[in-house]
Formats: structure tokens, sequence, C-alpha cells
């Protein structure tokens, strides 16, 4: 089976709780460049679940026209991305002793160790989404090309992302219901970091934050893999939620409050400094104290980010049974980079630095458009970044994986 | 808590300890009535509503005895288990059907107790409030805040009772014999008319110089008129004001009117002052308020839901959920380490913020 040609014209899909984006792009040389863009307010999507399909299938369609109007080009197929809860990880392993009459590996030997790792069934009524590879152990040394190395036993392993069946049928449904495929799914948080991470970051050890409206997406990079991903429900609403249940004010009022005077460290200084609501001290306007704003936000995202650690903590745990994982500088060099709307928090950085006593970053994507060189926009510039990096495959992925694939997507 | 509450209340307030579980019902001063003996057999609820509220339903006519004659009807409980959930909102129902004015304070569970009984008492909050006058809700995590983070547990629920036993307190003197400006059960009567309509209620005291001015900043910064989604500002107040033999006339005016810049009352507020020389220099100060809920559009009637009595007015009642869970209201929950993640992190954390300007 040969490797999948990369298209030369790629269409990538961010479905966010606060916003839908969409990049088109040409690819020349294996670079990508920006054919058209657009993004649109999502509906019917709450704290990363979607709630109201319609309203949803009907957003996607919108960005998906203004892309094809402003390129004048017609979108045949999309790559998706995948984020929340909804999308599960895990780690699958396969095995196979290598034979012993010269004790060298072949291509063979790592093929059936793939097929092996993959014919673990996902728990029933999941699909399986994608896999992502992790280093190759032979006789438990992690190596990177096994083939004509001597060792006795070869162990492949796979960072594997599933989904709820019926969940996964109805993104790739919305997006086919406009003659259009889905190509792939991108994990959002893989994406983040393929825009903001460089190569020497993920060869020694980083970990990408992607908090979003809905939910914080985070990924774990350890030795140029995907040593492990999760998600948590909580996400920048929250923020403006707590605030506008603190002060008693609307969501827009929050939103605004908490772009201007928020923060995610809250000190001693913000108390008892007056701030006013529209600035005009007129008719309607409102004070307030910022060290409340500061405080109610500093909570919240702290409490976040501790979340984070604790589910990466709990994650390393059931990879490396028995082994007391700490997190430290050694472990993540690179340490923390940040992502998502909620990234340009005030002190966002320096709140994560707290939390996980990691270096930490607030991560800009790297791509040729200024406008989209802001941490938000990280997740659909990396879908595109993803895209190209990962096709063709780094694996090769076993007879009937891409046919079962196929038989999925055309639903 | 209310046999911690009974010992300090004055004589004119009879005080009865409504059970399941027979061992929470000491023989000593306060009646006692026994909830649900043939259903629990004694031994509490097991956390079960239903057992809760039938246990209540059984006992109707000791229930009646018990309200029999009584102007006004103060009802403390805790929800989130079975017997406050599910009893509760049957005897508040029972003691205004015999001509009762009935005030709840309802303890809600700390955010750490669970979905399960956060479910039930929210449920229970609702009920409630359509049964009685008036509902005062106080959260156990609004009430952490106020201890200091390494106080002992004895004392944060020292200042669970400080709140509401000094609401008790200052109600039940109010309409004791001997006040300076007195008022009768019915002005509350006519002040907590509608049921559903959401109560304020505020308590603070002061000392020494300045007292009354102390006592009404502090009524002002009540955590209990601070919970998210509480009135701010109600239509008719009830300020009750009491103070050593010290007191002046013109503090105690100074008092309700700080009360008054603060929490409203433009309809109407009902005074009552009063001098005890128990309380020497110190002074104390309870507000409860009420306003009328906005009229609102009938919801329309879901489909199978049973029809409700059309004479009664529907009213839109903010559920406790909902004023927790602010712009998440009426999303299923979100659980991590056992809590409602959706619920502000300042509330969950128990940290008080910092004054309003």
């Amino acid at each position: 089976m040969t490797p999948k040609p990369l298209p030369s014209l790629i269409a990538v899909i961010d479905i966010g709780t606060h916003k839908t984006a969409s990049l088109l792009g040409q690819i020349i040389d294996g670079k990508a460049r920006m054919l058209s863009f657009s993004e649109r307010r999502t509906d019917g999507v709450v704290k990363g679940t979607v709630t109201d399909l319609e309203k949803l299938t009907q957003c996607v369609h919108e960005v998906v026209n203004d892309i094809e109007r402003g390129s004048g080009r017609a979108v045949d197929h999309v790559y998706l991305s995948l984020s929340g809860p909804a999308a599960e990880g895990e780690r699958v392993k396969g095995f196979v002793a290598v034979p012993a009459h010269d004790g060298k590996v072949t291509a063979k030997d790592v093929a059936d160790a793939i097929a092996s790792a993959k014919r673990l069934e996902p728990p029933s009524g999941r699909a399986t989404i994608l896999y992502m590879r992790q280093p190759t152990m032979l006789d438990n040394r992690p190596v990177s090309n096994p083939v004509g190395m001597a060792g006795k036993r070869l162990e492949v392993n796979f960072w594997r992302v599933t989904m709820e069946e019926g969940n996964m049928r109805m993104r790739v449904g919305m997006v086919n219901g406009m003659s259009i495929r889905v190509r792939d799914f991108i994990l959002a948080s893989h994406a983040a970091a393929c825009a903001t991470a460089s190569d020497a970051d993920k060869q020694g050890g980083v970990l990408v934050i992607d908090m979003g409206a809905g939910t914080t997406d985070w990924i774990l990079y350890y030795k140029e893999h995907i040593l492990c991903a999760g998600s948590i429900p909580v996400g920048g609403e929250h923020l403006t939620n707590d605030l506008s249940v603190a002060l008693r004010i609307s969501r827009e009022t929050a939103e605004d409050l908490k772009l201007r005077f928020g923060s995610a460290m809250h000190r001693d200084t913000d108390v008892n400094q007056t701030i006013w609501k529209d600035g005009d001290k007129g008719v309607g306007d409102q004070q307030f104290n910022r060290g409340t704003i500061t405080q109610v936000l500093s909570l919240r995202y702290q409490e976040t980010i501790e979340f984070v650690r604790k589910d990466v903590l709990r994650r390393l745990e059931a990879i490396f049974p028995g082994h007391a994982v700490k997190l430290d500088q050694n472990m993540i060099p690179s340490g923390v980079i940040l992502t998502g709307g909620s990234a340009s928090l005030a002190d966002a950085a320096e709140a994560v630095q707290l939390v996980t006593g990691l270096s930490a970053r607030v991560g800009v994507p790297n791509f040729e458009n200024e406008s989209l060189r802001k941490p938000e926009y990280a997740g659909v510039v990396g879908l595109m970044t993803a895209a190209i990096t990962d096709a063709p495959p780094p694996v090769r992925r076993p007879r009937g994986f891409l046919a079962q694939l196929k038989e999925l997507f055309r639903l | 808590m209310v046999t911690r509450l009974s010992a300090q209340l004055p004589a004119e307030v009879a005080v009865a300890l409504l059970d399941t579980d027979a061992r929470s019902l000491p023989a000593g001063t306060a009646q006692t009535l026994q909830l649900g003996r043939a259903q629990t057999r004694g031994m509490g609820t097991g956390g079960e509503a239903a057992l809760g509220l039938a246990s209540a339903e059984s006992e109707e006519a000791g229930l009646r005895r018990l309200f029999a004659g009584v102007p006004l009807v103060v009802l403390v409980t805790g929800l989130g288990g079975g017997t406050g959930s599910g009893a509760a909102p049957v005897v508040a129902g029972l003691a205004a059907e015999t001509g009762a004015t009935v005030l709840s304070f309802a303890t809600m569970p700390f955010s750490h107790e669970g979905e399960r009984r956060m479910r039930q008492a929210n449920d229970a909050t609702v009920k409630l409030g359509q049964k009685c006058h008036g509902l005062v809700v106080v959260h156990n995590d609004l009430l952490l805040q106020q201890v200091s983070p390494d106080a002992p547990l004895s004392e944060s629920f020292a200042a669970a009772d400080n709140w509401v036993g000094g609401a008790i307190r200052g109600l039940a003197s109010a309409f004791a014999p001997g006040a300076l400006i007195a008022v009768d059960p019915a002005a509350l009567r006519s002040l907590l008319s509608t049921p559903g309509s959401p109560t304020l209620f505020a308590y603070g005291v002061g000392e020494g110089e300045g007292a009354a001015m102390k006592a009404a900043r502090a009524a002002c910064d009540c955590p209990l008129a601070h919970a998210p989604g509480a009135v701010a500002k109600v239509a008719s107040l009830f300020v009750y004001v009491a103070g050593g033999p010290a007191m002046t006339s013109t503090e105690a005016f100074e008092a309700v009117a700080a009360v008054r810049a603060r929490f409203g009352g433009e309809t109407s507020t009902i005074l009552c002052a009063r001098i005890e020389p128990a309380l020497g220099d110190r002074i104390e100060v309870s507000v409860l308020g009420a306003s009328l809920p906005a009229p609102k559009a009938p919801a329309k009637p879901k489909k199978g839901a049973k029809a409700e009595d059309p004479a009664q007015p529907i009213f839109e009642f903010a559920t406790e959920e909902s004023m927790r869970r602010g712009l998440f209201g009426g999303t299923p929950m979100t659980f991590i380490d056992g809590q409602d993640v959706d619920v502000p992190a300042y509330i969950r954390k128990a940290v008080r913020l910092p004054p309003s300007p």
C-alpha cells in the first residue's frame, strides 16, 4: 500500500464551543499558502458537547461556503478537529517475539507488532478515530527504527483515540451533508502543538494546554512522540460565568470585563482599585473592585490548570504503573505552551508556572498571515500544519483499516 | 442545630424538633415529634427524600396539633438528606394550612457532598419555596467563607448557628411584648404574602462606638444576602434593631437608613426596635425583605404534565441550581473529583471576595 499523496488543496475546520474557524490552503512544496479563512460564532455547542445538531450543521456549512467563495475553489474534503471529553484516548501496545534464527528485526516483524496493537478492539459502541505513534521499544529500550537491529522482544505503542460511534457519525454526517468527505480527524491539542511547539520542544518534552471556550485540551510530548493527551470540560466560558455570578452582571459585560481587567493572578494591589464598566461615568455605568475580578478569575484559572496537572499525572500513572512520575523541568524541559482563547488572559503564563512548577509561555502560531498569529488561532492553523506533516502518515496503516474508515465516512 | 439554638431563644418561642431518626431527638426541654415511625422504625431515611416525604405525611395529625394556634412558624432544615428534603415541604405546607406564617431557613449541602445530595436539595428548595411564605437559603459553602481556613470545624458550625440563630432570635424578640416600636406578626405576614417570591435575609452585629452603623454595615455584607443569585434589592423590608439601654434613636434610624440604601424597601419598610439590657453596648440588626415576583407569561404546560390548579398563579421561581451555576443553569452538571465544576470556583473553595466599592 502506497502512502496517500498529499493533495494540493487542504481545507480544515476547527469546531469550538465559541467559534468555528475554517482555513483553506494551497500546498506548494510541502508548505501551505492561505487561500481563504472564515470564522463564525458557533451555535448548538455547550461545554464542548453538541446540543443542537441542526444549528451546528448550518454553522459548518456557512464557514465552508465562506472559504469556497473566498477562494473560488471547490472543497471536496476536509480535516476536522477533535476536542473535548468525547474523544477519549488510551495507550495500546502490540508486541512480537523476534524469530531466533538471526535475532534481527525485519520490516515484517514491525508490521506484525503494529497489527497486533491495532487488533485490540475499542470498547463496544466506540469507534477508533486515530492512532498516534509512540516510541517503539526493543527489549524495553526505546528505538527510533528497529529494522535491522538485534533483539528478542519488539513492542510498538500507539495513543489511540476513540469516540462514541453515534457521535462520530454525527460529525461525519454533518460534513457529508454538503457532499464533502472527512479526510481525517486531527486531535485539537495535537494541532495546537503543531502550530506552536518546535521540533526541539517535542524532542525534549513539552506540555501543550489548549484552553478554549468550553474545554481545556492538553497533550504531552516526550522524546518526540505523543505520550498522552486528555481533556477537562472547563474553559473560558467558566471564567466568564464565575464573573457574571460574582458581580451579578450579564454574560456580555462579564466577557468584556474579563478581557479588559481580568488576570490569572490575584495581587493585593488589585484590591480597592476601582474600575468603571463603561468608563464614561455616565448613566448606567457601574464601578467594581478590580480585586474581585482578579480573585474570581485567578481561582478558576488556577483550579483548571490544577485539574490538567492532576489529569496528566493520572494518565502517566496508568501508562507507567508503579513508577513515581513527577512533572518537572527534567521530564519536560520545554515546559508548558498555552494556546486557545483563554491563553490571552493576562498573566496566564505566570499562573501556570505557579501551579505546575514548569516554565510556561503563550504559544503564538507560526503562520504567514499576520492576523492569524494569535493563540486563539493555534487550533485552526495547527490543523493545517498537522495535515501536512502527518500525511503521508508516518505509520502505514494495516490493510483493512483504511477501508473500514472509508466505509464509516461514506455513511 | 435546633437543639443548640433552643438554648439561646427567649421563652416566648416554643421549639419543636422533628426527625425520623429517634436518636437525634433527645428527651429534654424541647418538644419532639418523631416522624415516620412506621416507615423508618426510628432509623432515619438513609438519604431517601421519598421516605422523608412519606414519613411526614404519616404524621399529619401530630403536625397539625403542633401548629394549631401558632401565628408564626420558623422552619429550620438542612436540605440534601432524606428527612430535610422530603419532609420539610410537607411540614411547611401543613403549617401554612393551619394559618401560620411560615418562614423557612434551609441549609444547602457543601459542594463536596456530591451530586445526589445537591440535586435532592435543589429539588427541595423549589418545593419548599412554593409552600412557605418566605424561604431563606443558607449555603454551607458560603458560611465557610466567613471563617478562616484553619479554623476548627466546630467554629464553622458555630458560625452557621450564629447567622440563623440571630435571625430567629431577632424575629422572636420583635413580636414579644415590650418593644419600643412594636409590630405584630400580621405585618410580617403582609410582607411575605406571596409564596415563591425570593426572600432576602441579612443579620449583623456591631459593638462599641458607632455600634449601630457597624451592625448595619455588617448586615449589608452578610453572606446570606450575597449568595449568588440572591435578590439585590427588594420592594418591602422588615428591619429589626435591638440594642442595649445606651442605644439612641438617632443611631437606630441611621442604621435603618443605611440598610435601606443597600437593600431598597421603597414600597414599605416595617420598623421594629427594642431595648435589651443583656446586649450591653452591642447592637443587632436583622433584615428581612421580599419583593413581588415579576409577573410572567404563563409557561406552556409540558406535554404529559399534570394540570396544576388553574387558580394558582404561575411564577418563575429561580431554583438554587440556576442561582449557583449562573449561565450554566439548565445544562447537565459536570463532575470532576466529585464537585460540580460549573459552580464558580470561588464558591466551591469558599473564598471571601473583596468588598465592592
